[in-house]
C-alpha cells in the first residue's frame, strides 16, 4: 500500500470547494486539519483546478472521496474512470480512497446521485468483493460510507447494521461513518437513532462525516449539506467517537456555503465535540483491563 | 437481479412524470423482484425525491456552463432537458461534461424545431466552450517563437480548440438577461487558454481557420498554408504576410508552443497565482 504517512489527516478536516479555494491558498494557514476533495472535480482535466490543488496539497494533508464509482450498482465498475481514479490518487498521494455504498448508475446512465443499495446479503458481498479489487487497483487503502436512503428498494434482508457488518467480515476495507446519514434516516424512516448507532461496526471506522440537514415542507428531512451541523447530529457524532477512537473527522458543506471563516469556527465547535468524546475514550480503554478483570473476580 | 431493479429506478427518475395510475405499468417494463416492486409501490413519493435530487444537481451544474442559453430558451430548455434525461441521460461521470451530452443530443432536435431560434445550438456551444477549453491538457508558459521550419508540423498547447458557427454569437452581451439576437455571421474562433488560465478567443478569418485546422491536424506550415489558399482560392504569397502575423500572434499568447518535436515544449509544474475565469461549483 502507499501511503504518504507525512500526510495523513487527523483531527477535524474540511470538504474543499471551490467558493473558498483562493483564501485556502493565499491566505493564512487554517485551524483546519486537512482537506477532502472529490477525485471527480480535478480527473481528466488540466488548467486551474487540478494546479490549484497541488498548492492546497502543499499546505494541507488531503484525502479524497469519490461521488461516481457507483459500488453497488449490478454492472462492475466502469474500468476507464477506474483508470482515470487510479492515476488521480496517485498525484495526490492519498493516504485512502472512499466512496459510496450505492449505485450512482443504472447501465450506461449515470444519475449523479446516490441511490441506495437493498440491505441483501447478495448486495454485501458484491459490494464487499468490488472493495477489494478497489484496494488493489489503486494500491492504497479504500473505505466505504454509509448514505442517506429515502427509500429502501427492498427486500429487506437485514438490518443497516448486520448488512455493514456482512460487508466488513468479507472485506479489509474502512468503514466512512457519516453521522449526518444514520441520523437523517432515523428521522425519516422512524428509528432511534442512538439504538442503531449500536448495531454499526463503528471498529472499523477510518473518517467519519458530519454535515448539516433541511427539514422540508413534508416533514422528510434532506442531507443536503446546505446548513450547520445540527445539535442532535454533533450529540451522535460525540457517542460514535467514544466508540471509534481517534479518527479523522470531516465537515462537509456543499449548498449555501458561507463565509470560510464560518466554516472554520464550526469546525472547531466539531474539534471541541471531538476532543471531548476522544477523552472519554481514552478513559474508557484506559479502566478496561480493570473492569474485564473485576468481571472476572 | 438488481439490473431490474436498477432499469426502474432509471425510468422512474430519468423518465416522464409518472401518474400514481401508471406506477405499475411502469414496474412492469421491468424484471423486478417480488419484494422490490412491493418497496416501490408502498412508496413511491418518497423514490420521487430521487427525480428531484437528479435534476437539481444536473440544472446547476447546466447553469454554470450554458446561463444565457437557458434564460433566453426557457421552458424550450426545460423540454430538451426533459427529454435529454428520458431518451439517453448522462453517461459521463464528470458533472462538467453532461453539457457536451445534452448539446450533442440537442443538436438535431433545435435544428429541426423552428420553436429553437436558429442560433440558439451556437450560442449554448460558444457557452460550454468556456469550461471545455478551461479543463484541456497542461500548464503552458509562453515563449518566444524561434525559427520556424516550414517543411514541419508545429505544435500548439493542448488548450487550444477551433470552434465555427453561423452566427456571431461571441459578440452578445454576456448579461442574462440580455435578448439581443446575434448577427447571422460566419463566425470562426480559436479558443485557448493562457498562462493566467483565462479562456480567450481570437476571432480567425475563413482562411487562417483553416489554415490553422490544418496545422492542429499535424500538416507542416508549407502544406497547410497552400491547402488553404487553394481552397479559398488565394495566392500564398499573398496571405504570407498575415500567416506570419497570426503565428506570432499566437505564440505571443502562448498558444502556439513552437516547431513539434522540440524539447522542453511543455511548461513545469503550474505555481501561477493567478486563478482562471472559471468557477464551478464543488459537488458533494
Amino acid at each position: 500500500m502507499k501511503e504518504d504517512r507525512r500526510a495523513l489527516p487527523n483531527g477535524v478536516g474540511l470538504g474543499l470547494r471551490w467558493e473558498f479555494l483562493e483564501e485556502v491558498l493565499d491566505g493564512p494557514p487554517l485551524a483546519v486539519d486537512f482537506f477532502e476533495v472529490s477525485p471527480e472535480n480535478y480527473m481528466r482535466r488540466g488548467g486551474y483546478y487540478p494546479a490549484a490543488l497541488e498548492r492546497v496539497r502543499a499546505r494541507y494533508p488531503i484525502v479524497t472521496h469519490g461521488l461516481t464509482l457507483s459500488l453497488g450498482a449490478h454492472a462492475p465498475p466502469d474500468a476507464e474512470y477506474l483508470a482515470e481514479l487510479t492515476t488521480e490518487v496517485e498525484r495526490l498521494r492519498t493516504p485512502w480512497h472512499s466512496d459510496h455504498l450505492a449505485f450512482t448508475s443504472a447501465g450506461a446512465r449515470a444519475f449523479h446521485e446516490l441511490l441506495p443499495l437493498p440491505f441483501t446479503r447478495d448486495a454485501a458481498r458484491r459490494v464487499a468483493d468490488r472493495l477489494e479489487a478497489l484496494a488493489e487497483t489503486l494500491g492504497r487503502p479504500v473505505a466505504v460510507e454509509n448514505v442517506t436512503y429515502y427509500a429502501l428498494p427492498g427486500p429487506t434482508e437485514l438490518s443497516e447494521g448486520d448488512f455493514l457488518g456482512e460487508l466488513f467480515e468479507r472485506t479489509r476495507a474502512g468503514l466512512l461513518f457519516d453521522v449526518n446519514n444514520v441520523y437523517v434516516n432515523a428521522q425519516n424512516h422512524g428509528f432511534d437513532a442512538e439504538h442503531a448507532l449500536a448495531s454499526f461496526p463503528l471498529e472499523r471506522a477510518v473518517e467519519v462525516h458530519v454535515a448539516g440537514h433541511t427539514h422540508t415542507a413534508s416533514g422528510l428531512i434532506l442531507d443536503t449539506h446546505g446548513a450547520p451541523v445540527a445539535g442532535p447530529v454533533l450529540a451522535l457524532l460525540g457517542q460514535a467517537l467514544e466508540r471509534t477512537g481517534r479518527v479523522p473527522v470531516l465537515l462537509e458543506r456543499d449548498n449555501d456555503v458561507p463565509p470560510l471563516a464560518e466554516l472554520v469556527a464550526e469546525v472547531g465547535t466539531i474539534r471541541a465535540v471531538c476532543e471531548h468524546a476522544w477523552q472519554a475514550s481514552s478513559r474508557a480503554a484506559a479502566t478496561r483491563p480493570v473492569e474485564a478483570h473485576a468481571s472476572r473476580a | 437481479m438488481q439490473a431490474g431493479l436498477e432499469s426502474a429506478l432509471a425510468e422512474l427518475v430519468l423518465g416522464p412524470p409518472v401518474e400514481p395510475q401508471e406506477l405499475g405499468a411502469l414496474l412492469s417494463r421491468h424484471a423486478l423482484e417480488p419484494a422490490e416492486r412491493a418497496a416501490i409501490e408502498a412508496a413511491p413519493e418518497r423514490f420521487l425525491v430521487y427525480r428531484k435530487l437528479v435534476r437539481n444537481t444536473l440544472r446547476n451544474a447546466l447553469a454554470l456552463a450554458i446561463p444565457r442559453t437557458m434564460a433566453r430558451l426557457g421552458p424550450l430548455f426545460d423540454q430538451t432537458f426533459e427529454r435529454f434525461l428520458a431518451e439517453r441521460g448522462p453517461r459521463t461521470h464528470y458533472l462538467r461534461d453532461v453539457t457536451t451530452e445534452l448539446l450533442d443530443f440537442a443538436a438535431p432536435l433545435w435544428a429541426a424545431d423552428p420553436r429553437f431560434p436558429a442560433w440558439a445550438h451556437d450560442l449554448a456551444r460558444h457557452e460550454a466552450l468556456e469550461i471545455v477549453v478551461a479543463s484541456l491538457g497542461e500548464a503552458v508558459v509562453p515563449r518566444e517563437l524561434g525559427p520556424l521550419d516550414a517543411e514541419r508540423p508545429l505544435a500548439f498547447i493542448e488548450a487550444v480548440r477551433i470552434v465555427r458557427y453561423a452566427f456571431a454569437v461571441h459578440r452578445l452581451p454576456a448579461s442574462e438577461d440580455d435578448r439581443s439576437e446575434p448577427v447571422r455571421e460566419p463566425t470562426a474562433l480559436f479558443a485557448y487558454r493562457d498562462a493566467e488560465h483565462d479562456v480567450r478567443y481570437l476571432e480567425l478569418t475563413p482562411l487562417a481557420a483553416d489554415f490553422v485546422e490544418r496545422l492542429l491536424a499535424g500538416e507542416s506550415m508549407k502544406t497547410a498554408l497552400l491547402g488553404a489558399c487553394a481552397a479559398f482560392g488565394t495566392e500564398p504569397a499573398a496571405a504570407l504576410p498575415g500567416t506570419a502575423a497570426l503565428l506570432s500572434d499566437l505564440s505571443l499568447r502562448g498558444a502556439l508552443l513552437g516547431q513539434a518535436g522540440a524539447e522542453s515544449l511543455r511548461a513545469p509544474a503550474e505555481t501561477s497565482d493567478h486563478r482562471g475565469t472559471l468557477r464551478e461549483k464543488g459537488h458533494p
